[in-house]
C-alpha cells in the first residue's frame, strides 16, 4: 500500500475556548491513501464541513495531527496554510464560487496570482487545463453566461491549475441537474482514473457510491468505513 | 511578488471598476475635483507669481529707487495761494550719494514735471520725464521707429524727446513722426523716436511713478533742467500751485547683488540725515519681490490647502465605496483565501484597486484643472501657469488618497475569516 496522502491521528475540534464549548469533531482517524478516491457522508451538523475546512487547509485542528503528504500541518501559520491551500490542494465547490466579473481563463488564472511561478510562463497551461474540461471555446466568456455543468467544469479546471496532491470536492453535484451532475461526476472519475487522490464530500447515497471508499460520519464520530 | 503579477491584479482590478461603471465613476469623482482644483489654484499661484516677477523683475533686483514725495503739510488753509513747495530730493543729495555710498554703479537722475504739449491747435496735457539715456536702457524703454535718447543729445542740449504712440494719436500726428517738432510748455522739441507699446504692470508702475501710458514724453535731462528749469508752475480752479522740485526720482544701481539691501540701508540713513521731514521713498525691488513673493507662498499654501480638503473628501469616498465593496465581495475574498491567496494578496489586492481608481481620478483631474485654468483665464483675464511640478504633485497625491483610503477597507477585507467568507451568501 501507498504511504497516505492525509492521515488524521485523533482530531479533535472543538470552538471556543472555554467550556461549555461546542466540539463538532471527537476523535476522527483517518487515512486517505495516494491515488484513492474516498468520500465522506454524514448528516448536516455530523461535522462534515468542519472536517472539509481541516482537510482543506482552512482551519487548524484543535487537538490531533493532520499529515498531508507526510507533514504534519495541524500547528500551521495562516500563512503557511495559504501556500498549501495554494498548491497542494484544489477545491471543488457545490456553488462553483467563480469570481464573476473575471472570465473563464482569468478565473484558471486566479490560484497562479498566489504562487511563485510566473503568468507568462502558465499561459500555455491554463489553456491546456480549460482544454482537458472542454471548455475551450468559453474561455472569454463570463460565468453568468455559462450553464451550471459549465461553471462546475471551470471550476475544476481552476482546481488542477497547480496539479495538487488532492482534490477537495464538497457537494460538487448539489446545484446541478442528475445529467449534468453525472458530466462531472464523471469528470471525476476521469480524474481518478488519471492517479489524482480525491476526497468528495456529499449526502447523496448514489453520489457516494462512486467512491473507492465511504466514510460515514455521525456526531463527529466516524460511525462506518468501509468499501463503497 | 514579481511586477508582472502586480500588473495582473491592476488588470483584474480594472476588471472589477470596469464592471461596475457607474460606482466606479462616483467613487472616482471626488478625487477628480480635488486634483482638478489643486491644480488649478496652483496655476493660478505660479500665474500670479509669474506676473510678479515680470512686474518688479522690470525695475530690476539690482536697483534702487528714491522718489520724491511731497510731505504731509500740516494746515494747508493758513497757507498763501501761491506758495511754492520745496522738497524732495536735491542735487546735493544726488552728488552726496554718488561720492559717499560705494559700490554703486549708476545714479540715475530723473525730473518729473507736468506740461502741456500743443501740436497746431490740439493739446495734450503730458508728463515730462527728464532722463539720462541709461534710464532707458534700464528699465527696456526701447523705440519701434525712430532712435532712443544718445549721450549726445544730453551733451548738445539737443530739444528732442521720444514720446508713446498714443500721444501721436492724440496730436492728430498720423505721418512719420520722426523729426515733427511738438510745442512743449513754449520750447520746441522735435520727435526723435516712438517708443514700443509696453506698458509697466501694477506695481512697477507705482514705484517708478509712471501714470498714464499715452502721456510719457521722455527729454534729455540736461536739455530739460535748461529750458524748464526744476520749477513748474500748476494752474487750478482759481489757485496757482507752484512746486519746486529738484530731482523727483534717482535710480541707484548696485553693482553687486548681495550688497543690494546693505546700500539702500546706507541710502536710508543718508536721506534720513538730510531730510527729517521723510519727503522721499526708497524702493528696494528685491526686498519688495521677497516680500510679496512670501505673501504669495501663504496665498499658495492656503488655496492648496482649500483644494486639499477636496481630495481628502475624495479620500474618504473611496474608502466608503471600498468598505461597501468588502462587505459584497466577501464570498470572492473567501474564494481567493481558498485558493491560496494570503493576507497580504487581498490587502495588495484592495490597495491596488483603490490606487488605480485615485490614480485614474487624479489624471482625470489633472485635464479637468487644465480645462478649468483655461476657462478660468479666458473668462477672467488672470494669469495662470500649470507647472510640470504641480501634475506631478497632485498626482502622487492622489496615489497617496488611494493607498490610504484602501488601508482601512483592505485590512477589513484581509482579516475575514476564510471559512466564514467562504459561507456568505
Amino acid at each position: 500500500m501507498k504511504a497516505p496522502i492525509i492521515s488524521l491521528q485523533g482530531v479533535h475540534k472543538y470552538y471556543g475556548e472555554h467550556e461549555p464549548r461546542l466540539h463538532v469533531l471527537k476523535g476522527i482517524d483517518l487515512d486517505v491513501a495516494d491515488g484513492e478516491y474516498v468520500s465522506i457522508t454524514g448528516t448536516s451538523g455530523s461535522g462534515k464541513s468542519t472536517l472539509l475546512n481541516l482537510l482543506g487547509c482552512l482551519d487548524n485542528t484543535s487537538k490531533g495531527a493532520y499529515l498531508l503528504n507526510g507533514t504534519d500541518v495541524s500547528s500551521y501559520s495562516d500563512d503557511e496554510l495559504s501556500k498549501i491551500r495554494n498548491e497542494d490542494i484544489g477545491f471543488i465547490f457545490q456553488s462553483f464560487n467563480l469570481i464573476p466579473q473575471l472570465t473563464v481563463f482569468e478565473n484558471v488564472q486566479v490560484p497562479l496570482l498566489y504562487g511563485t511561478r510566473s503568468i507568462a510562463s502558465t499561459t500555455d497551461l491554463c489553456h491546456q487545463v480549460i482544454e482537458s474540461v472542454g471548455l475551450s471555446d468559453r474561455s472569454e466568456h463570463r460565468p453568468s453566461q455559462l450553464s451550471g455543468g459549465e461553471c462546475q467544469r471551470v471550476a475544476i479546471a481552476r482546481a488542477l491549475i497547480n496539479d495538487p496532491v488532492l482534490l477537495l470536492a464538497d457537494e460538487p453535484t448539489g446545484n446541478l441537474d442528475t445529467d449534468t451532475g453525472d458530466e462531472v461526476l464523471a469528470l471525476i472519475d476521469d480524474l481518478h482514473q488519471q492517479g489524482r487522490s480525491v476526497v468528495m464530500i456529499t449526502h447523496d447515497p448514489d453520489v457516494a457510491n462512486r467512491s473507492q471508499r465511504r466514510v460515514d460520519l455521525r456526531d463527529g464520530i466516524i460511525v462506518e468505513a468501509g468499501a463503497a | 511578488m514579481i511586477p508582472q503579477k502586480q500588473l495582473e491584479m491592476v488588470r483584474m482590478g480594472l476588471r472589477n471598476l470596469v464592471g461596475y461603471p457607474m460606482r466606479t465613476v462616483l467613487t472616482m469623482l471626488g478625487v477628480v475635483f480635488g486634483v482638478g482644483s489643486v491644480i488649478a489654484m496652483l496655476a493660478l499661484g505660479a500665474g500670479a507669481e509669474r506676473e510678479l516677477l515680470k512686474e518688479i523683475g522690470r525695475l530690476g533686483i539690482q536697483n534702487i529707487i528714491i522718489n520724491s514725495i511731497k510731505p504731509e503739510e500740516p494746515d494747508t488753509s493758513s497757507q498763501r495761494s501761491n506758495w511754492i513747495s520745496s522738497y524732495g530730493i536735491t542735487f546735493k543729495d544726488h552728488r552726496q550719494i554718488v561720492d559717499t555710498i560705494p559700490g554703486i554703479e549708476k545714479a540715475l537722475p530723473v525730473h518729473v514735471s507736468k506740461k502741456t504739449v500743443w501740436q497746431g491747435s490740439k493739446r495734450v496735457e503730458g508728463t515730462l520725464y527728464a532722463v539720462t539715456p541709461e534710464h532707458l536702457d534700464m528699465f527696456q524703454l526701447n523705440t519701434s521707429v525712430g532712435r532712443n535718447l544718445t549721450h549726445l543729445d544730453d551733451e548738445k542740449l539737443s530739444r528732442v524727446c521720444v514720446v508713446r504712440s498714443g500721444m501721436l494719436t492724440e496730436l492728430g500726428i498720423f505721418q512719420d513722426p520722426i523729426g515733427f517738432p511738438l510745442n512743449i510748455d513754449n520750447e520746441t522739441f522735435y520727435i526723435v523716436g516712438v517708443l514700443l507699446d509696453d506698458s509697466f504692470l501694477g506695481y512697477a508702475r507705482k514705484a517708478l511713478s509712471v501714470d498714464a501710458k499715452s502721456s510719457e514724453i521722455y527729454v534729455p535731462y540736461s536739455t530739460a533742467l535748461r529750458r524748464h528749469g526744476t520749477r513748474s508752475i500748476t494752474r487750478r480752479s482759481g489757485s496757482t500751485e507752484a512746486t519746486d522740485v529738484e530731482l523727483n526720482q534717482v535710480v541707484i544701481s548696485v553693482t553687486d547683488l548681495d550688497q543690494v539691501l546693505v546700500t539702500a540701508r546706507m541710502l536710508g540713513s543718508l536721506l534720513e540725515r538730510n531730510h527729517p521731514e521723510k519727503d522721499y521713498e526708497l524702493v528696494v525691488p528685491l526686498e519688495v519681490l521677497s516680500q510679496r513673493q512670501k505673501t504669495q507662498q501663504v496665498f499658495n499654501m492656503a488655496l492648496v490647502a482649500i483644494a486639499s480638503i477636496s481630495l481628502l473628501v475624495g479620500g474618504i469616498g473611496i474608502a466608503n465605496i471600498m468598505l461597501a465593496t468588502v462587505t459584497e465581495r466577501t464570498k470572492e475574498i473567501g474564494v481567493r483565501r481558498a485558493l491560496g491567496a494570503r493576507r497580504r494578496h487581498i490587502i495588495a489586492q484592495f490597495l491596488t484597486e483603490t490606487t488605480t481608481i485615485s490614480t485614474i481620478g487624479g489624471g482625470i483631474g489633472v485635464l479637468v484643472g487644465i480645462g478649468l485654468v483655461q476657462v478660468l483665464t479666458f473668462f477672467t483675464g488672470w494669469s495662470a501657469a500649470i507647472t510640470l511640478s504641480s501634475v506631478a504633485l497632485s498626482l502622487s497625491i492622489s496615489m497617496a488618497v488611494g493607498i490610504v483610503s484602501g488601508i482601512y477597507p483592505a485590512r477589513r477585507a484581509a482579516g475575514l475569516d476564510p471559512i466564514s467568507a467562504l459561507r456568505h451568501e
